[in-house]
């Protein structure tokens, strides 16, 4: 008998368990936040929730893809969500996305202008530049010699079998477009020819199209020069001294993650409030130094420490900024792409 | 006549292959690069810094939950969906049953994933460590159903039959008779449902709330920022916690069985 009574406590238990921690802090409001992990600094959460009297509840998720999949299917219950721009774009024609408030966001005047003349919803309608990055090339200043920034880098043959390039189309096609002087966003049929010749003279020269073990290969010497996010860098750099960037003279592809409240938020006033909180300028100063990706925040630039300011991998020269462009939906053209992106992979 | 060398050869790989992953990963945690994977020498930084990752804890909490009664429901669910089976397995509708029950085996994790998410968004059920639990149950349940009634393919019925001849009832049989001897298939089922529900993550995703990450979910979500060598630290953690419950359950139930031998 006495087994039995134990083995009946113990599933009481474990449902008491499951229900305690489903209903604990209903007393507070709790603010849902879907995003990457690690991309705010922990310290601001705990002072928003200080400040304001509720909860931040974090949850992560590790692609844009997967998170989409995911609300399509029907999930609710998130406040705020920071997918990159194309995703925004992407859930914004679909309605998945609630117009903001500007009324509840007065720091929105921090906004760095130059970054909105890039973006795809320059009035903030529906979303708010949360972190930039810039892509580049890596490479490592002890074992490459003669560098010339630009992307003509990966022609370079006595480099071959060490470089690396995104296993992105959009980034990677985008790379040689730009190469030839064309814009990322091209949708003209020869200028995607003439980059597809120059990707498969490149192709013969690297290692693999890849987007996350190129920061191990980097660090550890296996490649020499890759294609490379500005936030990975910089914290590769910090085991490997030997590593450096640079943003091609001929322009490059500046990514953003943005700041969106989805349709069915429940908590609409505090997602704006949160919103609002990252975009104070000393809190934004804190988290890109934290995340090294930057806040595109103006006022919040002169409280960042030296060496992020005067970081030219970070903030880009202006003429070199004029020259780059972000990745915009091109709708049917995409279609171009994928067939250049495909010949390109099955290509010996 | 030499002894053949094979056997020792293939133990060793063997060996190899299923604790060099481990013990790697054991000496990477305390490995202060996170990149380069050369030693930089010994030292405690991601342990420190799980320390101070509330999230990552919230994260074990949650699995930790979950798991535990997750294999409580599916260990009673499966065992009397097994003895069920058994029992009346030639009837139509327990056939309709074993389909039933198999299916969680051989759908794909993924489409089970969407489908569970559309019922509860259909069913108004909001996603949570709840949605999480009813999802996990409605596999592990199988895997249970699965081993025990393997264990009753060769279980003597004749057994009840003097138990209840005795003047034992219905409910005093099951408890001293059958179960006893069910023992070795509830507990490996419970094993297998508990390690199913730990490292679970298509399902979990799909199914999980604000709120209910799990281990899984936060491990994939820091390949991109983050600091993979934490979860280094983590494994280590848990690996000494679970070797020390295991030596220490052996301790236990070796001294307890002695008495009966004397």
């Amino acid at each position: 008998m006495k087994r039995s009574a134990g083995f009946a406590g113990f599933v009481a238990l474990a449902a008491a368990a499951i229900l305690a921690s489903s209903a604990c802090g209903r007393a507070k409001p709790a603010l849902s936040v879907y995003t990457w992990s690690d991309y705010v600094k922990p310290e601001l959460v705990r002072r928003f929730e200080r400040e304001r009297g509720c909860r931040v509840v974090l949850d992560t998720f590790e692609s844009n893809e997967a998170m989409y999949a995911k609300l399509r299917a029907g999930a609710t219950g998130y406040d705020l969500l920071t997918p990159s721009s194309y995703m925004v774009s992407l859930m914004h024609a679909q309605g998945l996305l609630r117009t903001l408030d500007h009324a509840q966001l007065p720091n929105l005047v921090h906004v760095d202008p130059d970054y909105l003349d890039l973006a795809i919803d320059k009035a903030m309608d529906h979303s708010v530049p949360y972190m930039i990055t810039n892509t580049g090339i890596a490479y490592l200043a002890g074992r490459v010699r003669d560098v010339v920034p630009s992307w003509r880098m990966f022609g370079r043959a006595d480099l071959r079998g060490r470089m690396t390039m995104f296993n992105d189309m959009r980034e990677t096609i985008g790379a040689a477009l730009k190469a030839l002087g064309h814009s990322i966003n091209s949708t003209s049929q020869a200028e995607l020819a003439e980059a597809e010749t120059l990707l498969l003279e490149w192709k013969r020269n690297l290692a693999k199209f890849d987007n996350e073990q190129y920061k191990i290969g980097l660090a550890s010497g296996e490649f020499l020069l890759v294609h490379a996010w500005s936030g990975d860098v910089f914290q590769v750099r910090r085991e490997n001294p030997d590593v450096r960037f640079f943003v091609p003279e001929e322009g490059t592809v500046i990514s953003c993650d943005d700041l969106v409240i989805p349709a069915d938020a429940r908590r609409v006033a505090l997602a704006h409030a949160f919103i609002d909180f990252l975009l104070d300028p000393a809190v934004a100063a804190e988290n890109t130094a934290f995340v090294y990706y930057l806040c595109p925040n103006k006022d919040s630039y002169p409280l960042l420490p030296a060496e992020i300011r005067d970081n030219p991998g970070i903030f880009l020269a202006p003429e070199l900024r004029a020259r780059s462009e972000m990745i915009a939906d091109i709708g049917a053209a995409n279609a171009l792409y994928v067939k250049v992106w495909d010949r390109l992979k099955a290509s010996r | 006549m030499r002894r053949s060398r094979v056997p020792i050869v293939v133990t060793v790989l063997v060996l190899a292959f299923l604790y060099l992953p481990i013990v790697i990963l054991v000496v990477n945690s305390f490995n202060p690069a996170r990149y380069s994977g050369r030693w930089e020498g010994f030292s405690l930084t991601w342990y420190a810094r799980l320390l101070e990752s509330p999230e990552i804890w919230q994260a074990v909490k949650n699995t930790l939950v979950i798991a535990v009664s997750v294999t409580a429901v599916s260990v009673v669910l499966g065992t009397i969906a097994a003895y069920a089976l058994h029992r009346w397995g030639a009837s139509r509708l327990q056939r309709v049953h074993y389909t039933l029950i198999y299916q969680p085996l051989v759908v794909p994790e993924i489409l089970m994933g969407i489908s569970l998410l559309m019922a509860f968004v259909a069913a108004g059920v909001p996603l949570g460590l709840f949605t999480v639990f009813l999802a996990h149950v409605t596999f592990c349940v199988s895997y249970v159903a699965m081993t025990v009634l393997g264990r009753l393919q060769d279980f003597d019925f004749s057994v009840i039959e003097a138990a209840r001849d005795l003047g034992a009832g219905p409910w005093q049989s099951a408890r001293k008779v059958l179960v006893p001897l069910l023992r070795p298939g509830i507990v490996a089922g419970a094993l297998l449902a508990f390690t199913l529900s730990v490292d679970d993550f298509v399902i979990t995703f799909f199914v999980a709330g604000p709120g209910s990450t799990t281990l899984p979910l936060r491990i994939y979500s820091m390949i991109k920022h983050g600091a993979p060598p934490m979860i280094n630290a983590l494994s280590t953690l848990l690996l000494a916690v679970t070797l020390t419950a295991v030596l220490l359950s052996r301790r236990l139930t070796t001294r307890r069985a002695d008495p009966p031998i004397r």
